[in-house]
Protein backbone atom coordinates (compact mmCIF):
# COMPACT_ATOMS: atom_id res chain seq x y z
CA UNK A 1 0.00 0.00 0.00
CA UNK A 2 1.13 3.51 -0.83
CA UNK A 3 0.71 5.81 1.95
CA UNK A 4 -2.97 6.80 2.10
CA UNK A 5 -4.57 7.29 5.42
CA UNK A 6 -8.27 5.79 5.71
CA UNK A 7 -9.65 2.66 3.52
CA UNK A 8 -12.83 4.27 2.16
CA UNK A 9 -15.44 2.03 3.01
CA UNK A 10 -18.45 3.58 1.78
CA UNK A 11 -20.19 2.41 -1.34
CA UNK A 12 -19.07 -1.48 0.11
CA UNK A 13 -20.71 -1.19 3.47
CA UNK A 14 -23.84 -0.08 2.46
CA UNK A 15 -24.38 -3.16 0.67
CA UNK A 16 -28.33 -4.13 1.11
CA UNK A 17 -27.90 -7.77 2.35
CA UNK A 18 -30.97 -8.73 -0.05
CA UNK A 19 -31.12 -11.97 -2.20
CA UNK A 20 -29.69 -11.29 -5.96
CA UNK A 21 -30.74 -13.86 -8.21
CA UNK A 22 -30.71 -13.83 -12.06
CA UNK A 23 -32.50 -15.88 -14.26
CA UNK A 24 -32.52 -17.61 -18.19
CA UNK A 25 -36.26 -18.35 -18.74
CA UNK A 26 -36.84 -20.30 -22.02
CA UNK A 27 -34.58 -18.31 -24.00
CA UNK A 28 -34.33 -18.68 -27.52
CA UNK A 29 -32.13 -16.59 -30.31
CA UNK A 30 -32.42 -16.75 -34.14
CA UNK A 31 -30.31 -14.89 -36.22
CA UNK A 32 -31.58 -14.11 -40.19
CA UNK A 33 -28.88 -15.65 -42.20
CA UNK A 34 -28.02 -14.12 -45.73
CA UNK A 35 -30.43 -16.33 -48.00
CA UNK A 36 -33.89 -14.83 -45.70
CA UNK A 37 -33.68 -18.24 -43.88
CA UNK A 38 -34.02 -18.61 -39.88
CA UNK A 39 -30.83 -19.87 -38.09
CA UNK A 40 -31.39 -20.80 -34.38
CA UNK A 41 -28.22 -20.46 -32.22
CA UNK A 42 -30.16 -20.52 -29.05
CA UNK A 43 -32.97 -22.62 -27.95
CA UNK A 44 -35.03 -22.95 -25.15
CA UNK A 45 -32.09 -21.89 -22.93
CA UNK A 46 -32.76 -21.49 -19.22
CA UNK A 47 -31.16 -21.53 -16.10
CA UNK A 48 -30.66 -19.23 -13.12
CA UNK A 49 -28.04 -18.01 -10.86
CA UNK A 50 -28.83 -18.72 -6.80
CA UNK A 51 -27.95 -17.22 -3.95
CA UNK A 52 -25.00 -18.28 -1.91
CA UNK A 53 -25.10 -16.09 1.53
CA UNK A 54 -22.77 -13.96 1.82
CA UNK A 55 -20.37 -15.74 -1.02
CA UNK A 56 -19.12 -13.81 -3.96
CA UNK A 57 -20.36 -16.27 -6.79
CA UNK A 58 -18.42 -16.81 -9.89
CA UNK A 59 -20.80 -18.54 -12.00
CA UNK A 60 -18.92 -19.81 -15.66
CA UNK A 61 -20.72 -20.97 -18.98
CA UNK A 62 -18.80 -23.01 -20.50
CA UNK A 63 -18.68 -23.87 -24.35
CA UNK A 64 -16.74 -24.85 -27.34
CA UNK A 65 -16.40 -21.78 -30.31
CA UNK A 66 -19.26 -21.01 -31.72
CA UNK A 67 -21.92 -22.06 -30.10
CA UNK A 68 -23.01 -19.05 -28.76
CA UNK A 69 -21.57 -17.53 -25.65
CA UNK A 70 -21.22 -14.45 -26.99
CA UNK A 71 -25.03 -13.83 -27.87
CA UNK A 72 -25.78 -15.02 -24.38
CA UNK A 73 -23.74 -12.66 -22.82
CA UNK A 74 -25.36 -10.00 -24.93
CA UNK A 75 -28.62 -11.27 -24.34
CA UNK A 76 -27.83 -11.41 -20.24
CA UNK A 77 -26.91 -8.16 -20.61
CA UNK A 78 -30.03 -6.30 -22.62
CA UNK A 79 -27.66 -5.45 -25.51
CA UNK A 80 -29.15 -7.67 -27.74
CA UNK A 81 -33.32 -8.97 -27.19
CA UNK A 82 -33.68 -12.73 -27.48
CA UNK A 83 -36.32 -13.89 -30.00
CA UNK A 84 -38.30 -15.62 -27.00
CA UNK A 85 -37.96 -15.82 -23.54
CA UNK A 86 -36.74 -13.97 -20.52
CA UNK A 87 -34.18 -12.38 -18.90
CA UNK A 88 -35.10 -11.83 -15.07
CA UNK A 89 -33.10 -10.05 -12.42
CA UNK A 90 -34.29 -9.39 -8.39
CA UNK A 91 -35.47 -5.90 -8.07
CA UNK A 92 -35.14 -4.58 -4.52
CA UNK A 93 -37.13 -7.50 -2.47
CA UNK A 94 -36.49 -11.36 -3.06
CA UNK A 95 -38.85 -13.69 -5.02
CA UNK A 96 -39.99 -9.90 -7.28
CA UNK A 97 -38.17 -10.25 -10.39
CA UNK A 98 -38.32 -8.31 -13.49
CA UNK A 99 -36.96 -8.25 -16.85
CA UNK A 100 -33.30 -7.32 -17.52
CA UNK A 101 -32.76 -3.92 -18.88
CA UNK A 102 -29.29 -2.19 -20.51
CA UNK A 103 -27.35 -0.89 -17.24
CA UNK A 104 -27.69 -3.60 -14.53
CA UNK A 105 -25.99 -6.11 -15.84
CA UNK A 106 -21.87 -4.54 -16.20
CA UNK A 107 -20.08 -6.38 -18.94
CA UNK A 108 -16.06 -6.99 -19.36
CA UNK A 109 -15.99 -7.17 -23.14
CA UNK A 110 -13.27 -9.33 -25.20
CA UNK A 111 -11.52 -6.53 -26.24
CA UNK A 112 -11.73 -4.15 -23.17
CA UNK A 113 -12.56 -1.02 -24.78
CA UNK A 114 -12.22 2.16 -21.93
CA UNK A 115 -12.94 5.63 -22.52
CA UNK A 116 -9.88 6.12 -24.39
CA UNK A 117 -9.70 10.15 -24.20
CA UNK A 118 -10.20 9.73 -20.22
CA UNK A 119 -6.76 8.67 -17.66
CA UNK A 120 -6.75 5.26 -16.14
CA UNK A 121 -8.08 7.06 -12.79
CA UNK A 122 -11.04 9.04 -14.14
CA UNK A 123 -12.20 6.12 -16.06
CA UNK A 124 -12.87 4.40 -12.80
CA UNK A 125 -14.29 7.16 -10.75
CA UNK A 126 -16.55 8.76 -13.03
CA UNK A 127 -18.54 5.69 -14.07
CA UNK A 128 -18.32 5.56 -9.77
CA UNK A 129 -19.76 9.18 -9.73
CA UNK A 130 -22.18 8.90 -12.52
CA UNK A 131 -23.62 5.41 -12.05
CA UNK A 132 -22.99 4.16 -8.41
CA UNK A 133 -23.69 7.79 -7.16
CA UNK A 134 -20.21 8.60 -5.03
CA UNK A 135 -19.31 11.58 -3.70
CA UNK A 136 -16.06 12.74 -6.25
CA UNK A 137 -13.66 12.78 -3.30
CA UNK A 138 -15.22 9.13 -2.06
CA UNK A 139 -15.06 8.08 -5.62
CA UNK A 140 -11.31 8.77 -6.42
CA UNK A 141 -10.06 7.28 -3.16
CA UNK A 142 -12.50 3.80 -4.09
CA UNK A 143 -10.24 3.90 -7.74
CA UNK A 144 -7.37 4.92 -5.94
CA UNK A 145 -8.03 2.00 -3.70
CA UNK A 146 -8.75 -0.63 -6.59
CA UNK A 147 -5.33 0.30 -8.48
CA UNK A 148 -3.49 -0.06 -5.54
CA UNK A 149 -4.57 -2.95 -5.21
CA UNK A 150 -4.14 -4.13 -8.36
CA UNK A 151 -0.80 -3.15 -9.05
CA UNK A 152 -1.75 -0.27 -11.20
CA UNK A 153 -1.08 2.90 -9.39
CA UNK A 154 1.62 3.47 -10.81
CA UNK A 155 -0.66 3.89 -13.88
CA UNK A 156 -3.25 6.32 -12.69
CA UNK A 157 -2.89 8.98 -14.64
CA UNK A 158 -1.55 6.68 -18.04
CA UNK A 159 -4.00 7.13 -20.88
CA UNK A 160 -5.37 4.09 -21.56
CA UNK A 161 -3.56 3.35 -25.02
CA UNK A 162 -0.62 3.45 -22.60
CA UNK A 163 -1.59 0.16 -20.77
CA UNK A 164 -0.43 -2.96 -21.42
CA UNK A 165 -3.00 -6.11 -22.72
CA UNK A 166 -2.72 -7.55 -19.04
CA UNK A 167 -3.20 -3.68 -17.81
CA UNK A 168 -5.73 -2.94 -19.65
CA UNK A 169 -8.05 -6.21 -18.48
CA UNK A 170 -8.06 -5.16 -14.67
CA UNK A 171 -8.88 -1.66 -15.16
CA UNK A 172 -11.67 -2.64 -17.35
CA UNK A 173 -12.97 -5.17 -15.04
CA UNK A 174 -12.17 -2.69 -12.44
CA UNK A 175 -14.61 -0.36 -14.29
CA UNK A 176 -17.16 -2.09 -14.19
CA UNK A 177 -16.47 -2.78 -10.39
CA UNK A 178 -16.65 1.16 -9.28
CA UNK A 179 -20.28 1.19 -11.00
CA UNK A 180 -21.05 -1.17 -7.33
CA UNK A 181 -23.23 -3.43 -9.81
CA UNK A 182 -24.33 -7.08 -8.59
CA UNK A 183 -23.61 -8.98 -11.72
CA UNK A 184 -20.57 -8.67 -13.74
CA UNK A 185 -20.24 -10.77 -17.28
CA UNK A 186 -16.72 -11.44 -18.57
CA UNK A 187 -16.05 -12.37 -21.97
CA UNK A 188 -13.64 -15.24 -22.53
CA UNK A 189 -10.93 -13.50 -19.86
CA UNK A 190 -8.60 -15.76 -20.43
CA UNK A 191 -8.16 -16.01 -24.07
CA UNK A 192 -5.11 -16.15 -25.86
CA UNK A 193 -3.10 -15.67 -22.59
CA UNK A 194 -0.11 -18.03 -21.34
CA UNK A 195 -0.56 -20.46 -18.46
CA UNK A 196 0.56 -18.25 -15.87
CA UNK A 197 -1.53 -15.40 -16.80
CA UNK A 198 -4.22 -17.41 -16.99
CA UNK A 199 -3.28 -17.95 -12.99
CA UNK A 200 -3.09 -14.50 -12.56
CA UNK A 201 -6.23 -13.74 -14.02
CA UNK A 202 -7.86 -16.29 -11.75
CA UNK A 203 -6.42 -15.27 -8.48
CA UNK A 204 -7.58 -11.48 -9.70
CA UNK A 205 -11.23 -12.67 -10.23
CA UNK A 206 -11.21 -14.58 -7.31
CA UNK A 207 -10.01 -11.50 -5.46
CA UNK A 208 -12.11 -9.00 -7.18
CA UNK A 209 -14.84 -11.21 -6.37
CA UNK A 210 -13.98 -10.94 -2.28
CA UNK A 211 -13.94 -7.50 -2.45
CA UNK A 212 -18.16 -7.05 -2.49
CA UNK A 213 -19.60 -10.70 -0.77
CA UNK A 214 -22.55 -9.50 -3.11
CA UNK A 215 -20.79 -9.58 -6.29
CA UNK A 216 -21.78 -12.29 -8.91
CA UNK A 217 -19.50 -12.91 -11.79
CA UNK A 218 -20.50 -14.65 -15.05
CA UNK A 219 -17.70 -16.00 -16.91
CA UNK A 220 -18.23 -17.12 -20.54
CA UNK A 221 -15.49 -19.15 -21.54
CA UNK A 222 -14.01 -22.25 -23.75
CA UNK A 223 -11.25 -23.01 -21.12
CA UNK A 224 -12.51 -26.31 -19.03
CA UNK A 225 -9.66 -26.14 -16.89
CA UNK A 226 -9.88 -22.75 -15.52
CA UNK A 227 -13.71 -22.96 -15.45
CA UNK A 228 -13.41 -25.28 -13.04
CA UNK A 229 -10.41 -23.67 -11.10
CA UNK A 230 -12.36 -20.22 -11.12
CA UNK A 231 -16.17 -20.78 -10.70
CA UNK A 232 -18.61 -22.37 -7.54
CA UNK A 233 -20.78 -23.26 -10.53
CA UNK A 234 -20.48 -24.62 -14.29
CA UNK A 235 -23.39 -24.34 -16.95
CA UNK A 236 -22.55 -26.12 -19.56
CA UNK A 237 -23.55 -24.97 -23.21
CA UNK A 238 -24.13 -27.50 -25.83
CA UNK A 239 -26.26 -28.88 -28.80
CA UNK A 240 -28.96 -32.11 -28.65
CA UNK A 241 -27.96 -34.69 -31.01
CA UNK A 242 -30.17 -36.71 -33.51
CA UNK A 243 -29.95 -40.54 -33.68
CA UNK A 244 -26.49 -40.19 -36.24
CA UNK A 245 -24.91 -37.95 -34.20
CA UNK A 246 -25.30 -34.88 -36.03
CA UNK A 247 -25.59 -31.85 -33.83
CA UNK A 248 -28.95 -30.29 -34.09
CA UNK A 249 -29.52 -26.51 -34.16
CA UNK A 250 -29.52 -24.75 -31.00
CA UNK A 251 -27.84 -24.34 -27.78
CA UNK A 252 -28.77 -25.23 -24.65
CA UNK A 253 -27.34 -25.64 -21.26
CA UNK A 254 -26.48 -29.04 -21.36
CA UNK A 255 -25.22 -29.78 -18.05
CA UNK A 256 -24.72 -28.19 -14.58
CA UNK A 257 -21.83 -28.62 -12.21
CA UNK A 258 -22.55 -27.25 -9.08
CA UNK A 259 -18.81 -27.37 -7.41
CA UNK A 260 -20.02 -26.51 -3.94
CA UNK A 261 -21.33 -29.23 -3.31
CA UNK A 262 -19.31 -31.58 -5.37
CA UNK A 263 -17.12 -30.04 -2.52
CA UNK A 264 -14.44 -28.57 -5.12
CA UNK A 265 -15.32 -24.73 -4.77
CA UNK A 266 -13.01 -22.99 -3.23
CA UNK A 267 -9.97 -25.03 -2.94
CA UNK A 268 -6.24 -23.23 -3.91
CA UNK A 269 -5.66 -27.27 -4.65
CA UNK A 270 -8.38 -28.13 -6.82
CA UNK A 271 -6.48 -29.19 -9.08
CA UNK A 272 -4.86 -31.74 -7.47
CA UNK A 273 -8.37 -33.43 -6.67
CA UNK A 274 -9.51 -36.36 -8.23
CA UNK A 275 -13.03 -35.53 -9.22
CA UNK A 276 -11.55 -32.23 -10.69
CA UNK A 277 -9.88 -34.33 -13.60
CA UNK A 278 -12.94 -36.59 -13.72
CA UNK A 279 -15.29 -33.90 -14.06
CA UNK A 280 -12.60 -32.61 -16.56
CA UNK A 281 -12.10 -35.31 -18.63
CA UNK A 282 -16.26 -35.63 -18.36
CA UNK A 283 -16.53 -32.50 -19.99
CA UNK A 284 -13.99 -33.31 -22.63
CA UNK A 285 -14.95 -36.18 -23.94
CA UNK A 286 -18.54 -35.98 -23.09
CA UNK A 287 -19.97 -32.75 -24.17
CA UNK A 288 -16.82 -30.96 -26.68
CA UNK A 289 -16.51 -33.68 -29.60
CA UNK A 290 -20.47 -33.57 -29.88
CA UNK A 291 -20.03 -30.22 -31.42
CA UNK B 1 29.43 -27.54 -28.21
CA UNK B 2 29.91 -26.64 -31.89
CA UNK B 3 32.48 -24.35 -32.72
CA UNK B 4 31.61 -24.12 -36.33
CA UNK B 5 28.60 -22.55 -35.57
CA UNK B 6 29.00 -18.78 -37.29
CA UNK B 7 27.54 -16.21 -35.81
CA UNK B 8 26.80 -13.00 -37.54
CA UNK B 9 24.98 -9.99 -35.44
CA UNK B 10 21.25 -9.42 -36.33
CA UNK B 11 21.53 -5.72 -36.22
CA UNK B 12 20.51 -4.08 -38.08
CA UNK B 13 23.08 -0.92 -40.04
CA UNK B 14 20.99 0.95 -42.45
CA UNK B 15 22.49 4.68 -43.09
CA UNK B 16 19.95 7.29 -42.58
CA UNK B 17 20.04 8.07 -46.30
CA UNK B 18 18.51 4.79 -46.93
CA UNK B 19 15.68 4.67 -44.45
CA UNK B 20 14.58 7.98 -46.12
CA UNK B 21 13.51 5.49 -49.07
CA UNK B 22 12.06 2.63 -46.93
CA UNK B 23 8.58 2.28 -46.63
CA UNK B 24 8.05 3.60 -43.22
CA UNK B 25 12.01 4.47 -42.96
CA UNK B 26 12.08 5.83 -39.60
CA UNK B 27 14.60 9.51 -39.92
CA UNK B 28 15.98 11.15 -37.72
CA UNK B 29 14.71 14.96 -36.54
CA UNK B 30 17.90 16.38 -38.56
CA UNK B 31 17.37 13.97 -41.35
CA UNK B 32 13.59 14.92 -41.75
CA UNK B 33 14.66 18.64 -41.20
CA UNK B 34 16.94 18.58 -44.19
CA UNK B 35 14.43 16.20 -46.09
CA UNK B 36 12.12 19.58 -46.32
CA UNK B 37 15.24 21.69 -46.90
CA UNK B 38 15.99 19.49 -50.36
CA UNK B 39 12.64 19.37 -51.50
CA UNK B 40 12.70 23.80 -51.38
CA UNK B 41 15.55 23.74 -52.70
CA UNK B 42 14.84 21.46 -55.19
CA UNK B 43 11.57 23.40 -55.60
CA UNK B 44 13.49 26.74 -56.11
CA UNK B 45 16.03 25.45 -58.64
CA UNK B 46 13.22 24.41 -60.82
CA UNK B 47 11.66 27.53 -60.38
CA UNK B 48 14.82 29.12 -61.18
CA UNK B 49 15.85 26.70 -63.68
CA UNK B 50 12.61 27.70 -65.91
CA UNK B 51 12.85 31.34 -65.38
CA UNK B 52 16.56 30.47 -67.09
CA UNK B 53 14.80 28.79 -69.78
CA UNK B 54 12.25 30.97 -70.98
CA UNK B 55 14.69 34.05 -70.63
CA UNK B 56 17.46 31.79 -72.69
CA UNK B 57 14.40 30.82 -75.14
CA UNK B 58 12.86 33.88 -75.94
CA UNK B 59 16.33 35.40 -76.63
CA UNK B 60 17.02 32.61 -79.78
CA UNK B 61 13.79 31.80 -81.33
CA UNK B 62 11.36 34.04 -83.27
CA UNK B 63 7.57 34.65 -81.54
CA UNK B 64 5.94 32.61 -84.12
CA UNK B 65 8.23 29.54 -82.95
CA UNK B 66 7.76 30.55 -79.09
CA UNK B 67 4.03 29.80 -80.01
CA UNK B 68 4.25 26.41 -80.70
CA UNK B 69 7.00 25.39 -77.99
CA UNK B 70 5.51 23.54 -75.61
CA UNK B 71 8.36 23.70 -73.27
CA UNK B 72 7.98 27.58 -73.70
CA UNK B 73 4.59 27.27 -72.82
CA UNK B 74 5.21 25.63 -69.82
CA UNK B 75 7.39 27.93 -68.08
CA UNK B 76 6.33 31.12 -69.62
CA UNK B 77 3.95 31.90 -67.15
CA UNK B 78 6.37 31.48 -64.04
CA UNK B 79 8.00 35.18 -62.88
CA UNK B 80 11.24 34.79 -61.74
CA UNK B 81 12.19 35.36 -57.92
CA UNK B 82 13.33 38.40 -58.10
CA UNK B 83 10.26 39.69 -59.50
CA UNK B 84 8.13 38.16 -57.07
CA UNK B 85 10.60 40.01 -54.64
CA UNK B 86 9.78 43.41 -56.08
CA UNK B 87 5.76 43.13 -56.18
CA UNK B 88 6.10 41.71 -53.06
CA UNK B 89 7.68 44.62 -51.96
CA UNK B 90 5.89 47.15 -54.32
CA UNK B 91 2.15 46.08 -52.76
CA UNK B 92 3.39 46.45 -49.05
CA UNK B 93 4.70 49.50 -49.93
CA UNK B 94 2.37 51.54 -52.17
CA UNK B 95 -0.95 49.43 -52.12
CA UNK B 96 -1.58 48.42 -48.47
CA UNK B 97 -0.85 44.84 -48.93
CA UNK B 98 -0.97 44.29 -44.27
CA UNK B 99 -4.51 45.56 -44.67
CA UNK B 100 -5.69 43.20 -47.44
CA UNK B 101 -4.36 40.48 -45.81
CA UNK B 102 -5.51 40.93 -42.29
CA UNK B 103 -9.17 41.46 -43.84
CA UNK B 104 -8.70 38.29 -45.24
CA UNK B 105 -7.35 36.76 -42.26
CA UNK B 106 -9.97 38.16 -40.28
CA UNK B 107 -12.88 36.48 -42.66
CA UNK B 108 -10.89 33.13 -43.00
CA UNK B 109 -10.76 32.69 -39.20
CA UNK B 110 -14.34 34.09 -38.29
CA UNK B 111 -16.12 32.17 -41.33
CA UNK B 112 -13.89 28.79 -40.08
CA UNK B 113 -15.06 29.60 -35.89
CA UNK B 114 -18.87 30.41 -37.63
CA UNK B 115 -18.98 27.17 -39.48
CA UNK B 116 -16.84 25.08 -37.14
CA UNK B 117 -19.56 26.19 -34.40
CA UNK B 118 -22.66 25.43 -36.44
CA UNK B 119 -21.37 22.15 -38.01
CA UNK B 120 -20.77 20.21 -34.84
CA UNK B 121 -24.04 21.17 -33.74
CA UNK B 122 -25.53 19.78 -36.70
CA UNK B 123 -23.37 16.67 -37.10
CA UNK B 124 -23.46 16.05 -33.37
CA UNK B 125 -27.02 15.79 -33.72
CA UNK B 126 -27.31 13.30 -36.09
CA UNK B 127 -26.99 10.46 -33.92
CA UNK B 128 -30.74 11.71 -32.79
CA UNK B 129 -32.45 10.11 -35.79
CA UNK B 130 -34.97 13.39 -35.55
CA UNK B 131 -32.13 15.16 -37.08
CA UNK B 132 -30.57 12.71 -39.21
CA UNK B 133 -32.76 13.69 -42.31
CA UNK B 134 -31.52 17.59 -41.54
CA UNK B 135 -27.90 16.40 -41.89
CA UNK B 136 -28.18 14.84 -44.96
CA UNK B 137 -29.62 17.79 -46.51
CA UNK B 138 -27.03 19.93 -45.86
CA UNK B 139 -24.51 17.50 -46.68
CA UNK B 140 -26.24 17.05 -50.46
CA UNK B 141 -26.11 21.20 -50.64
CA UNK B 142 -22.18 21.11 -50.73
CA UNK B 143 -22.67 19.78 -54.37
CA UNK B 144 -25.30 22.79 -55.34
CA UNK B 145 -23.17 25.47 -57.26
CA UNK B 146 -22.77 28.54 -55.15
CA UNK B 147 -23.89 31.06 -57.11
CA UNK B 148 -27.64 29.42 -55.56
CA UNK B 149 -26.72 30.83 -52.34
CA UNK B 150 -25.05 34.16 -53.19
CA UNK B 151 -27.88 35.05 -54.70
CA UNK B 152 -29.85 34.78 -51.61
CA UNK B 153 -27.42 36.36 -49.55
CA UNK B 154 -27.03 39.60 -51.51
CA UNK B 155 -30.77 39.78 -51.32
CA UNK B 156 -30.31 39.42 -47.00
CA UNK B 157 -27.37 41.58 -46.42
CA UNK B 158 -25.84 44.44 -47.99
CA UNK B 159 -22.97 43.80 -50.30
CA UNK B 160 -19.94 43.97 -47.79
CA UNK B 161 -18.61 41.95 -44.88
CA UNK B 162 -21.88 40.46 -43.28
CA UNK B 163 -22.67 39.20 -46.73
CA UNK B 164 -18.48 37.80 -47.04
CA UNK B 165 -19.15 36.27 -43.53
CA UNK B 166 -22.55 34.34 -44.19
CA UNK B 167 -21.36 32.94 -47.83
CA UNK B 168 -18.05 31.48 -46.46
CA UNK B 169 -19.76 30.20 -43.18
CA UNK B 170 -22.50 28.08 -45.42
CA UNK B 171 -19.94 27.47 -48.00
CA UNK B 172 -17.56 25.46 -45.62
CA UNK B 173 -20.14 24.21 -43.18
CA UNK B 174 -21.71 22.04 -46.22
CA UNK B 175 -18.55 20.19 -46.13
CA UNK B 176 -17.22 19.97 -42.65
CA UNK B 177 -20.71 18.69 -42.17
CA UNK B 178 -19.78 15.97 -44.45
CA UNK B 179 -16.47 15.36 -42.71
CA UNK B 180 -17.42 15.60 -39.40
CA UNK B 181 -20.81 13.57 -39.40
CA UNK B 182 -18.06 10.61 -41.09
CA UNK B 183 -16.45 10.76 -37.55
CA UNK B 184 -19.23 10.63 -35.70
CA UNK B 185 -19.63 7.29 -37.88
CA UNK B 186 -16.91 5.54 -37.56
CA UNK B 187 -17.25 5.66 -33.54
CA UNK B 188 -16.69 2.24 -32.75
CA UNK B 189 -20.08 0.35 -31.41
CA UNK B 190 -18.40 -0.80 -29.01
CA UNK B 191 -17.73 1.98 -27.26
CA UNK B 192 -21.42 2.84 -26.94
CA UNK B 193 -21.79 -0.28 -25.80
CA UNK B 194 -19.79 0.49 -22.98
CA UNK B 195 -20.72 3.35 -21.97
CA UNK B 196 -24.85 1.14 -22.15
CA UNK B 197 -23.54 -1.30 -19.88
CA UNK B 198 -22.15 0.20 -17.63
CA UNK B 199 -25.27 2.59 -17.08
CA UNK B 200 -24.49 5.57 -18.71
CA UNK B 201 -27.98 7.29 -19.53
CA UNK B 202 -28.82 8.94 -23.08
CA UNK B 203 -27.01 12.52 -22.37
CA UNK B 204 -24.10 10.42 -20.74
CA UNK B 205 -23.44 8.73 -23.81
CA UNK B 206 -24.00 11.59 -26.12
CA UNK B 207 -20.99 13.59 -24.33
CA UNK B 208 -18.72 10.60 -23.43
CA UNK B 209 -19.10 8.31 -26.59
CA UNK B 210 -20.30 11.08 -29.18
CA UNK B 211 -18.88 14.50 -28.21
CA UNK B 212 -15.47 14.42 -26.11
CA UNK B 213 -13.46 11.75 -27.98
CA UNK B 214 -14.26 12.98 -31.17
CA UNK B 215 -13.25 16.47 -30.60
CA UNK B 216 -9.29 15.37 -31.75
CA UNK B 217 -10.54 14.82 -34.65
CA UNK B 218 -13.12 17.07 -35.64
CA UNK B 219 -10.06 19.42 -35.30
CA UNK B 220 -8.52 17.48 -38.12
CA UNK B 221 -11.48 18.29 -40.05
CA UNK B 222 -11.76 21.79 -39.66
CA UNK B 223 -8.10 21.74 -40.45
CA UNK B 224 -8.72 19.97 -43.70
CA UNK B 225 -11.74 22.10 -44.44
CA UNK B 226 -9.57 25.43 -44.01
CA UNK B 227 -8.54 24.76 -47.36
CA UNK B 228 -11.62 24.45 -49.30
CA UNK B 229 -11.76 27.69 -47.13
CA UNK B 230 -9.33 29.66 -48.82
CA UNK B 231 -10.50 28.55 -52.33
CA UNK B 232 -13.71 29.72 -51.39
CA UNK B 233 -12.39 33.21 -49.84
CA UNK B 234 -10.56 33.95 -52.72
CA UNK B 235 -13.70 34.12 -55.01
CA UNK B 236 -15.93 35.14 -52.43
CA UNK B 237 -14.15 38.50 -51.69
CA UNK B 238 -14.63 38.89 -56.18
CA UNK B 239 -18.02 39.39 -55.37
CA UNK B 240 -17.37 42.92 -54.17
CA UNK B 241 -14.47 44.49 -55.31
CA UNK B 242 -14.26 47.77 -53.32
CA UNK B 243 -13.60 45.85 -50.39
CA UNK B 244 -9.90 44.67 -48.70
CA UNK B 245 -8.82 41.24 -49.20
CA UNK B 246 -6.13 39.15 -50.93
CA UNK B 247 -9.17 37.72 -53.48
CA UNK B 248 -9.95 41.24 -54.96
CA UNK B 249 -6.03 42.01 -55.43
CA UNK B 250 -5.89 38.69 -56.93
CA UNK B 251 -8.44 39.07 -59.18
CA UNK B 252 -7.20 42.70 -60.10
CA UNK B 253 -3.70 41.87 -60.48
CA UNK B 254 -4.87 38.63 -62.54
CA UNK B 255 -7.30 41.08 -65.16
CA UNK B 256 -4.62 43.22 -65.51
CA UNK B 257 -1.87 40.44 -66.46
CA UNK B 258 0.84 41.17 -63.32
CA UNK B 259 1.67 37.86 -62.58
CA UNK B 260 4.56 38.47 -60.22
CA UNK B 261 1.54 40.11 -57.99
CA UNK B 262 -0.24 36.87 -58.14
CA UNK B 263 2.41 34.68 -57.78
CA UNK B 264 3.42 37.17 -53.94
CA UNK B 265 -0.08 36.76 -53.16
CA UNK B 266 0.08 33.17 -53.54
CA UNK B 267 3.05 32.73 -51.92
CA UNK B 268 1.11 34.67 -49.47
CA UNK B 269 -1.70 32.29 -48.81
CA UNK B 270 0.84 29.52 -48.90
CA UNK B 271 2.78 30.61 -46.18
CA UNK B 272 -0.58 31.70 -43.73
CA UNK B 273 -1.75 28.11 -44.89
CA UNK B 274 1.66 26.58 -43.05
CA UNK B 275 0.67 28.15 -40.56
CA UNK B 276 -2.63 27.38 -40.01
CA UNK B 277 -1.48 23.58 -40.03
CA UNK B 278 0.77 23.82 -37.49
CA UNK B 279 -1.35 25.69 -35.43
CA UNK B 280 -4.15 22.93 -35.25
CA UNK B 281 -1.54 20.04 -35.29
CA UNK B 282 -0.26 22.00 -32.41
CA UNK B 283 -3.93 22.56 -30.72
CA UNK B 284 -4.49 19.06 -30.85
CA UNK B 285 -1.78 18.17 -29.56
CA UNK B 286 -1.75 20.12 -26.81
CA UNK B 287 -5.69 19.98 -26.00
CA UNK B 288 -5.42 16.15 -26.72
CA UNK B 289 -2.56 14.74 -25.95
CA UNK B 290 -3.59 10.98 -25.79
CA UNK B 291 -4.60 11.19 -29.56
CA UNK B 292 -1.10 11.20 -30.80
CA UNK B 293 -0.07 8.29 -29.27
CA UNK B 294 -0.13 5.49 -31.74
CA UNK B 295 -2.32 2.35 -30.65
CA UNK B 296 -1.02 -0.41 -30.56
CA UNK B 297 -2.21 -3.68 -31.52
N1 LIG C 1 -25.51 -11.31 -36.53
C1 LIG C 1 -25.45 -12.62 -36.77
N2 LIG C 1 -26.07 -13.16 -37.85
C2 LIG C 1 -26.02 -14.48 -38.09
N3 LIG C 1 -25.39 -15.36 -37.32
C3 LIG C 1 -24.75 -14.90 -36.23
C4 LIG C 1 -24.74 -13.50 -35.90
N4 LIG C 1 -24.03 -13.35 -34.77
C5 LIG C 1 -23.60 -14.57 -34.42
N5 LIG C 1 -24.03 -15.51 -35.29
C6 LIG C 1 -23.79 -16.95 -35.21
O1 LIG C 1 -24.18 -17.39 -33.92
C7 LIG C 1 -23.32 -18.42 -33.50
C8 LIG C 1 -22.83 -18.14 -32.11
O2 LIG C 1 -22.00 -17.00 -32.13
P1 LIG C 1 -21.28 -16.51 -30.81
O3 LIG C 1 -20.48 -15.31 -31.15
O4 LIG C 1 -22.28 -16.36 -29.75
O5 LIG C 1 -20.31 -17.74 -30.50
P2 LIG C 1 -19.31 -17.96 -29.28
O6 LIG C 1 -19.77 -19.14 -28.54
O7 LIG C 1 -19.13 -16.70 -28.53
O8 LIG C 1 -17.98 -18.35 -30.03
P3 LIG C 1 -16.45 -17.97 -29.68
O9 LIG C 1 -16.04 -18.85 -28.54
O10 LIG C 1 -15.72 -18.34 -30.93
O11 LIG C 1 -16.40 -16.52 -29.36
C9 LIG C 1 -22.20 -18.54 -34.52
O12 LIG C 1 -22.46 -19.67 -35.31
C10 LIG C 1 -22.33 -17.28 -35.34
O13 LIG C 1 -21.99 -17.52 -36.66
MG1 LIG D 1 -17.50 -15.23 -28.30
Amino acid sequence: MTEREKVVTGPLSQVNLLEPLLTVDNVCKDFSLNDGKKFPVLKNLSFSIKNIQNKPQIVSILGPSGIGKTTILRIIAALERPTSGHILITEDEPNKMRDVKLGDVGVVFQKYPLFDDLSVLDNLVQPGIRIAKLDAKVAREQALQYLDKFELFKQSLYWPVQLSGGQRQRVAILQQLMTNKHFIILDEPFSGLDPVSITNVINLIKNIANQHTLNTFIIITHDITSALTVSDTIYLLGREVDEKGEALPGARIMKEYDLISEGLAYLPDIEEKARFAEIRKEIKLDIFPRL
Amino acid sequence: MDSNIEITSTKEKTSPLLEAFRVYGEVSTFVRSNLIAIWVLLFLGLWLLSVALRKSMAETMTSTELLDNWLYNLVRPFPSPSEVTTALYNMWAKHQLLSHVWSTLKLNVIGLIYSSIISLVISYLSVIPIFKPFNSFVKLLRYIPFIGFTLIFFSLFTIGWPTKVAMLTTGMTFFLVTSMTDVINSIPRMKYELAKVLGYNDWQVFYNVVVRPTLPQMIDMVAQNAAIGWIMITSIETYSRNEKGIGTQLYAYYSTNNLPEVYALLLIIGFIALLEDSLFSFLKRFLFPYSVIAERG
